[in-house]
């Protein structure tokens, strides 16, 4: 930890980045994200098993985004990501949204973050993503502390739901959804949460014509909720943070992680992974099977 | 005041009556108060935290229609909308709930009745449940009630040991509703329900509402505000789970060019949009600003047009916000 401090602490008085995105604790178990823009205030940062916010977000949020030009020259932004956030940077630099070399990334090896805060480190409240997780190391660092350890064992019951709903009949699916979505109110927490639902208007606030209906009912909800798993499709890294935010607890990632299986059996394709491949979407070829359209 | 004691037995048959009567029981689930069809799902855990999110869609619906229309070639017809005035009962309401509906009455009765939310009050028993557990994001103490306030309550239940509670008759209207029901309760016996209400820990006052009403009258463009919604990310978490937060947008919706209805819905003053005026102008454009007005609405705006602080110290806000914004220790912090 007095590394990570010290570390930060010199980038910025070295004027090497403009702010760095971090975590601090609030409470033995839990962290909320800090934006260190003073060189004192780098004691601050932490890192733990606690530190759930995917901090990648702020990339494209327009007061974080005016950090980096507040001296001369343009400066560089510092984070403290997960190697699991990394993906999600990664993400973000294919498609533009921030260029590579305006991110220093300060990354860990990982071996997994609980589900929610306030939870123990155990197999029981492991992160549903850490269960499989396969990117203990970073694929992309500027900074790496840590050191490899070994991660909580426990069942995959995300894919297990995934696989019953698979043997569902399709009105039985509807309903299962059905019966999830009417709990949604519309707070758009899982949009605001979401590193790669960045645009700046979202098409759920467009009121001329309105495509999606804004009110939480059966219709506008599954208008919303399926929007949002096609903007996703092959761009959504699965962080997670949607569950997470969710305060009606609808599990939001069973949508996300089936169209991502979806994606990798159609096109070995998984976002996030590489800054030497275009994106999905941007890979379009006129080879590509007809029936991936809708 | 008067107090009865009633075994939990004895309050489960109640419920399940109350049940077979047709009526909605509500109780505290996991996220949510969640309507109950059969006695034995029902937790009465005075320990418990507070649900994720209030009883609120139950007096204020987060989507309502409040009109039909149809259009013919030259003429709009307009339809009213019913209300559904049935009878909901909300067993085990924590005490930073029950007063949620009489502070947001003040604002659906100003300068407009609001016939959906009266009607739906009206029908509305809530039977309390005195709070025996707080945590780091519960202030209720600060905003001027207890765990063990009655303020809202029509009937109060205090565990007075595993199998027997103590009810407190509130108001009339619990009065008539437990009439019916006399035959399952005994006599109370104050001295033994005081006993409990002693021993319960309150959380400590983490502001003085008075002070913090004076500084934010003296400090609408103080530093203080810059920068504190640098991390929120502008979603309506805050808003959509507070059981006072009432604020929401009228939109039309159509079914057809022929027909429509306009729609009620819940809004949050933290959207970027919800200020956005049609020529492009947002008065509220960074989020420092949004905050500010979260803010000052709980605690002045309200304070100096009701009298009443939008608030009840639930937490659920701060518990719940994704990137743990903590509205109390912001506002602790609205002091020179």
């Amino acid at each position: 930890m007095e590394e990570l401090r010290k570390y930060a602490k010199e980038l910025l008085e070295k004027g090497e980045v403009a702010a760095v995105i971090g975590y601090q604790q609030v409470n033995e178990r839990r962290t909320k994200p800090i934006i260190v823009t003073d060189p004192a205030d780098a004691t601050k940062l932490v890192f733990n098993e606690y530190c759930l916010n995917n901090l990648s977000v702020y990339f494209t949020r327009a007061r974080i985004r005016s950090l980096m030009r507040t001296k001369d020259k343009p400066t560089k932004l510092a984070i403290t990501a997960k190697p699991c956030d990394v993906h999600s940077i990664i993400a973000l630099i294919q498609e533009n949204q921030i260029q590579r070399n305006d991110v220093h990334i300060i990354s860990f090896y990982c071996h997994g973050v609980v589900r929610d805060f306030g939870c123990e480190f155990s197999g029981d409240y492991l992160a549903s993503k850490c269960i499989t997780c396969e990117t203990h190391k970073p694929l992309y660092y500027d900074k790496i502390f840590g050191e490899d350890k070994v991660t909580p064992q426990a069942s995959d019951k995300s894919l297990a739901k995934i696989k019953e709903l698979e043997k569902m009949s399709s009105k039985e699916r509807f309903d299962y959804f059905k019966s999830e979505f009417d709990k949604c109110i519309k707070c758009y927490a899982c949009r605001a949460v979401c590193p790669l639902c960045y645009c700046q208007r979202c098409i759920t606030d467009k009121t001329i014509p309105r495509w999606i209906e804004s009110s939480s009912h059966g219709r506008g909800n599954f208008a919303w909720n399926i929007v949002r798993a096609f903007h996703l499709s092959g761009r959504c890294t699965g962080c997670g943070e949607c569950d997470r935010a969710c305060p009606m607890d609808i599990p939001l990632s069973l949508i996300n992680r089936r169209m991502a299986m979806e994606v990798k059996d159609l096109f070995s394709f998984v976002s996030g992974r590489s800054l030497e491949t275009p994106t999905l979407v941007g890979s379009f070829d006129k080879k590509d099977n007809d029936e991936i359209f809708m | 005041m008067e107090e009865k004691i009633i075994t939990k037995e004895d309050l489960l048959k109640l419920c399940d009556d109350i049940i077979a009567k047709g009526h909605t029981l509500l109780a505290p689930g996991i996220a949510e108060y969640v309507p109950v069809t059969n006695a034995s799902q029902i937790q009465l855990d005075s320990s418990a935290l507070p649900t994720k999110a209030s009883y609120k869609s139950y007096v204020f619906p987060k989507a309502e229609p409040i009109l039909y229309y149809k259009r013919s070639k030259n003429d709009v017809q307009l339809i009213d909308a019913d209300v559904d005035g049935k009878k909901i009962i909300v067993l085990g309401a924590k005490p930073c709930d029950t007063n949620s509906i009489n502070i947001m009455r003040h604002l659906f009765n100003w300068d407009y009745e609001d016939k959906f939310f009266d009607l739906r009050q009206k029908h509305f028993i809530i039977i309390g449940l005195m709070c025996n557990s707080f945590d780091d994001y519960c202030f209720c103490t600060s905003v001027g009630s207890s765990p063990v306030s009655e303020e809202g309550s029509d009937l109060f239940l205090i565990p007075l040991d595993e199998e027997t509670f103590a009810l407190r008759i509130v108001t009339e209207k619990g009065d008539e509703f437990i009439q019916q029901y006399s035959g399952f309760l005994k006599e109370g016996d104050e001295t033994r329900s005081f006993a409990v209400i002693e021993k319960v820990k309150h959380p400590e006052k983490a502001f003085d509402s008075k002070q913090v009403h004076e500084w934010l009258g003296n400090n609408f463009e103080s530093p203080k505000w810059d920068g504190i919604g640098n991390v929120c990310l502008s979603c309506a978490q805050c808003a959509f789970v507070c059981p006072v937060c009432h604020c929401f947008d009228i939109v039309d919706e159509d079914y057809s060019y022929s027909e429509g209805r306009r729609m009620k819905n819940w809004d949050g003053c933290q959207f970027g949009h919800f200020t956005l005026h049609a020529s492009g102008h947002n008065p509220r454009d960074i989020q420092s600003k949004r905050y500010r007005q979260r803010v000052n609405h709980k605690f002045r705006y309200y304070v100096d047009k009701f009298g009443q602080i939008l608030c009840t110290g639930c937490g659920r806000c701060s518990r719940g916000c994704p990137v743990s914004i903590d509205i109390k220790e912001i506002v602790a912090n609205c002091k020179d």
